[in-house]
């Protein structure tokens, strides 16, 4: 098979060549260069739908100028496990429920700059991802200004979404009820007539406040306003909508508005060398999801090299409007239950705990003392964070799923030239 | 006045009163030391956390709040 390489691949050399041009082209009395390596690993144990994804990622930020800072970002998601493709009920048998491999790999790329005025900035940003089965694009800018002696800072932001998902060619008058889920990926992007590509247009608005009250004391304020229409389905999903067994591809409404608010606060104990923080999120869709979201943190110097971070998550959220673990029990035809349904556990009733930890190792050199001659500043840093979910109402043909506990372990490594 | 999109702009209109009334209590450049360190910068932005919110955002019914992204979810 002959070797392309794919339009990521492409768009990372070119941003890379213009990074090194702007290297090179800078008064080097202004340059500095960092470099950002990580990984995270995701798993998820279980007996018969095991999942595990590799996440690495690198980010190289070159700052010319003391007003420019230019980026480029690069991160993976390698996929491989099992999941269920058909989502049935209590009132289904077991039978119905069998597991189907995934293996995929999410190439994702983006550049930005960032312009420096004084107490003002503006960023803008391009992302390009891509699978088998899925393509997105995406632009954002985000606009901040400091003032009050640099003690309050505003952040308005802005992203747009231009995505396109694949999924079988059915006539766009076909009823949802007899739409068949895509079996694989074959042929998706490709002029396959068993194919069509579907548009997801995503727009994202968000206001930040972060205050500075005391020399010890800060906080964060964050309102979010998220815009989605398009196919917002998984085309891959069927779900069970008939006392006989029919299957259908899940089937959601076309838009969905979301709506959230953030406070965050931190606050330094100079007696113990410690930081300890708290933030709450609520949030609240026109799927009427309603989410709650409290995490607790602590981060304290054991060294002056070294930082260990802890942290507590309990978040808590209500089913969609549309939600049911069984739709064969005589829905209504135009009720919301009756006119659309989903297999995803995302949009049912659950609750999850996360508790996780940061070990974080970092040393500093200066111009003319630089670490191994060479470097600015390093740090290392690994963490474990393991999540529990409790499931409130959704089981698989009645029996309840046991992939509810994941396991997150993240590497990082940071150099600044 | 009860639609959410109503509700968010009396927030959004809240937060900008709410900066202004924060400049009543300011923190003196010679004192920003402690909020200088990275201990305590909010870090939505950090490679770590991006990455532990595209797993959670990935496991959850709900979004947003966080630093605007693109990229889909890798999630199929």
């Amino acid at each position: 098979m002959k070797r392309r390489r794919s339009p990521p691949f492409r768009s990372l050399l070119g941003a890379l060549a213009a990074l090194a041009a702007g290297v090179f082209a800078a008064d080097a009395r202004a340059q500095v260069v960092e470099l950002d390596l990580n990984n995270a690993t995701f798993h998820e144990p279980s007996g018969k739908s095991a999942m595990t994804v590799y996440n690495p990622g690198a980010t190289l930020t070159v700052l010319p100028w003391d007003w420019l800072s230019l980026g480029v970002h690069y991160e993976a998601d390698i996929v491989s496990g099992a999941s269920e493709p058909v989502k049935a009920g209590p009132l289904s048998s077991p039978d119905v429920i069998s597991q189907a491999s995934v293996v995929d790999t999410r190439n994702l790329v983006s550049g930005s700059f960032t312009l420096s005025r004084r107490n003002t900035s503006l960023t803008a940003s391009y992302t390009h991802a891509a699978e088998r089965d899925y393509k997105s694009q995406a632009l954002a800018v985000i606009a901040g200004t400091e003032f009050l002696q640099r003690n309050t800072r505003i952040e308005l932001a802005y992203a747009r979404g231009f995505d396109k998902v694949c999924n079988v060619a059915y006539p766009p008058n076909r009823d949802p009820s007899v739409r068949t889920p895509l079996d694989s990926s074959k042929g998706c992007f490709t002029s396959d007539v068993k194919r069509q590509e579907q548009d997801i247009a995503i727009d994202t608005f968000s206001a930040a406040w972060t205050q500075s009250w005391t020399p010890v004391f800060t906080t964060q304020a964050m309102l979010s306003f998220g815009l989605n229409h398009g196919f917002l389905g998984n085309p891959y999903r069927g779900v069970v909508i008939g006392a006989s067994g029919q299957v259908a591809q899940e089937h959601h409404p076309d838009d969905r508005a979301r709506f959230s608010g953030s406070v965050k606060a931190k606050y330094y104990l100079r007696g113990l060398d410690m930081m300890i923080g708290g933030s709450f999120r609520g949030y609240k869709d026109t799927w009427d999801i309603i989410s709650q979201t409290y995490e607790l943190e602590a981060e304290r110097y054991m060294l002056p090299w070294l930082r260990l971070a802890v942290k507590g998550r309990v978040y808590n959220q209500t089913g969609a409007l549309f939600w049911s673990d069984d739709y064969t029990g005589g829905e209504p035809e135009f009720g919301p239950r009756g006119q659309y349904w989903s297999g995803d556990r995302e949009l049912s009733p659950f609750k999850s705990y996360l508790g996780g930890g940061k070990v974080l190792a970092s040393w500093k050199g200066t111009r003319d003392k630089r670490l191994l001659g060479v470097l600015l500043d390093f740090s290392a840093g690994a963490s474990v964070d393991v999540i529990k979910t409790e499931l409130e109402d959704f089981t698989l043909a009645g029996e309840r799923p046991d992939d509810t506990t994941a396991f997150v372990f993240g590497l990082s490594i940071h150099g600044g030239f | 006045m009860n639609n959410p999109a109503s509700r968010a702009l009396i927030g959004l209109g809240l937060l900008v009163v709410m900066a202004f009334a924060g400049g009543c209590a300011t923190v003196r450049p010679e004192q920003r030391s402690v909020l200088a360190d990275p201990i305590m910068q909010f870090e939505s932005e950090s490679p770590e956390e991006a990455q532990l919110q595209h797993v959670l955002e990935n496991r959850e019914g709900s979004s947003g709040g966080g630093s605007v992204k693109g990229g889909g979810c890798g999630c199929n």
